[in-house]
């Protein structure tokens, strides 16, 4: 480069400033984008946030101050105390919400660890195409077959049970959990499994020994979201159940009345069901990161 | 401890062959080699070998069982898988030991069975640490151990070596080396490196596409190759094949001729010669000149790579050799070291 530009060409943007002069200009042109970046993100945070605050708020408020938009009032607990009460019994739908969840988890991640195993490593007819058909069942909108289910559970005289809850609620998140599995179990070196066979394991032993603990992230991962995919289901709880299995998000519907919806007490039962599947989250998140940085030894 | 028999093994995938009518037979404490380019049927053999695939047709034995139906377990052999097949979620002392705990060797027992096998490659260390701590050197000594901590019917390794860098590949196969010596395990090894093959095997086989084409030892694979691809798979660097053909004895390329090579007039004829087999000096000075096409300093020696037409010659030269670029020079062969092939068959024709 010549510091002298020729005749007739532009001269060099760039080359016309000194380095301090385009440091400070990467620095401010960052800075924008920082300010930029922080707007937007506050703007999502909000968006998001708001709803919650509000329910948290609601959740704490008297009746008297429900309706007003303030966020100044004195924190009361009646609200828990009240949905607690033998009025509304939201302990039955708690106890209710946790045996159908547990047992869909307990059921679903063995089912779906052999499952994905089977998907990831063994050769049978038609294992593509059968794949693709259990992940296509997500794709059916709930209310597409609520109605067949409800049918079905009458006639097999089990509605309001929780047999019935859990048999759809498996159907629903079994799937989803094979699906996630697989990818964990993909990703592990055949070699590992290979090794294990030759060092005298046998097929089960190599599945609990090296796949369960190399694919755990996964498997805990898929877990935590039945858990919570159950704990959140309404449809089915709401059309299968009547009295005795009734579950948590369901128990909502008995604060609507014919003189209106007593908020206050949703936002309690909302705090109680969102708080378990807060921690789930975390320790989800946990495994998931876990999981990223754990990978095979190459 | 065993022999190894393979009987008319052959393995398909459809209609791809990966081993073709196999017969070998490995002898106790032998150390076999499967040498070959790769998909050339060297890690289906051992695979078959190990449980890890089953044969289409064929038996194969070890020592007194007829091994097709047994599991990996029963056949009691180890494996050293090239990746290493470690399991990283154990710690050392638990990679070591994993065939003895599935085994159910008492813990005593096995304790001090971990503590030998780690001794014997150095491990003792890191026995608590888990193998994304270790390097690629210490995981693949794991691999070993785990395979010696008890001692097997049959060793197998399937290119152990080739994630190792240069400098530690030849530690490592020393370490092999003395190992089976001690140890006198019947080994299988499958490479495609030809040094690890002629330093560690009793005997090498060398495969292509799915055939034995030579089983000898090391020193007869070298300087008495059975074909074509033998003698061009052989020898680093390769051996020089030229295409001619014989004339009352005398072998004609273009523009190169060289007398006394013996077998009267032939077509068709490939001679295949070593380059340490072939001299270079002044021009004029050898049966035939060329010029110099790239000279390339090894330390030990210099290799001339020349041309005449469009036959290229490589020579392995004095290390005190010197020559340029585009310099004619004058090559010989030592007519005592040349082999000929036919072009057509590939087959080696001994005169």
């Amino acid at each position: 480069m010549t510091d002298t530009p020729l005749p007739g060409t532009r001269p060099n943007t760039q080359d016309s400033s000194t380095p301090e002069q385009r440091r400070i200009r990467r620095l401010r042109r960052q800075r924008a984008m920082n300010t930029f970046e922080a707007a937007v993100m506050i703007v999502i945070i909000v968006l998001v946030l708001f709803p919650i605050g509000w329910m948290v708020a609601t959740a704490f408020k008297s009746p008297a101050v429900v309706y007003q938009y303030t966020m100044w009032f004195e924190p009361t607990l009646e609200n828990f105390r009240n949905i607690f009460s033998e009025r509304w019994n939201i302990g039955k739908n708690i106890l209710n919400s946790s045996i159908v969840a547990i047992s869909v988890v307990i059921i679903a991640t063995p089912l779906a660890v052999g499952a994905a195993y089977a998907f990831s490593r063994l050769m049978f007819p038609l294992k593509r195409t059968m794949f693709q058909w259990i992940l296509l069942t997500q794709f059916i909108p709930a209310v597409a077959i609520v109605l067949p289910f409800y049918v079905m559970f009458r006639t097999l005289n089990l509605l309001d049970t929780y047999f019935a809850l859990i048999i759809v609620n498996l159907s629903g998140v079994l799937p989803y959990a094979i699906w996630t599995i697989k990818g964990f179990i993909d990703a592990i070196p055949i070699e590992a499994e290979e090794a294990a066979r030759i060092d005298g394991a046998g097929r089960f032993r190599v599945i609990w020994d090296i796949v369960v603990p190399m694919a755990w992230p996964g498997i805990m991962t898929a877990a935590i979201f039945c858990l919570i995919l159950t704990w959140n289901e309404f449809l089915f709880g709401y059309l299968l159940t009547r009295q005795h299995a009734v579950p948590l998000p369901v128990g909502l519907i008995s604060f609507v009345l014919e003189r209106g919806t007593v908020w206050e007490l949703v936002a309690a039962t909302g705090i109680i069901i969102t708080i378990p599947m807060f921690f789930f989250a975390m320790i989800i998140q946990r495994h998931f990161t876990k999981g990223m940085n754990l990978g095979a030894v190459r | 401890m065993a022999n190894i028999s393979f009987r008319g093994v052959t393995k398909r995938w459809g209609a791809f062959v990966g081993v073709h009518e196999l017969h070998l037979e490995v002898a106790d404490q032998e150390f076999l080699v499967l040498l070959g380019p790769s998909g050339c049927g060297k890690t289906t053999t051992m695979r078959m070998v190990a449980g890890l695939e089953d044969p289409s047709e064929g038996e194969i034995w070890i020592g007194e069982d007829v091994v097709n139906d047994m599991s990996p377990r029963e056949r009691d052999v180890a494996m050293v898988f090239q990746n290493y097949g470690l399991y990283p979620h154990m710690t050392v002392r638990d990679n070591i030991g994993y065939p003895l705990k599935v085994r159910g060797t008492p813990k005593a027992e096995a304790k001090a069975m971990i503590q030998a096998a780690a001794e014997k490659v150095e491990l003792v260390p890191f026995l608590d640490r888990k193998p994304a701590a270790l390097s690629g050197g210490q995981r693949q000594r794991v691999a070993l151990a785990r395979s010696l901590v008890r001692t097997p019917r049959v060793f197998l390794m399937d290119e152990p070596l080739s994630n190792l860098d240069a400098k530690l590949r030849v530690t490592m196969r020393a370490e092999l080396k003395h190992l089976h010596h001690e140890l006198r395990v019947t080994t299988i090894y499958v490479t495609h490196d030809q040094m690890e093959a002629m330093t560690l095997a009793t005997r090498v086989a060398v495969m292509n596409k799915g055939i034995i084409q030579q089983l000898d030892a090391p020193e007869v694979i070298y300087n008495d190759p059975a074909n074509l691809f033998v003698a061009g798979f052989i020898g680093s660097p390769s051996m020089n094949l030229v295409e001619g053909r014989l004339e009352n004895g005398g072998f004609h390329a273009g523009l190169i001729a060289v007398p006394g090579v013996g077998g009267g007039n032939r077509e068709n004829i490939v001679l295949g010669i070593r380059p340490e087999d072939v001299t270079v000096g002044a021009p004029g000075s050898g049966q035939f000149d060329m010029e110099v096409y790239t000279v390339e300093l090894t330390g030990e020696s210099i290799l001339v790579t020349a041309r005449a037409g469009k036959t290229q010659l490589t020579a392995h030269a004095d290390r005190h050799f010197r020559c340029e670029i585009g310099e004619r020079v004058g090559m010989s062969f030592d007519v005592a070291r040349t082999y000929l092939f036919d072009a057509k068959s590939e087959e080696r024709i001994r005169l």
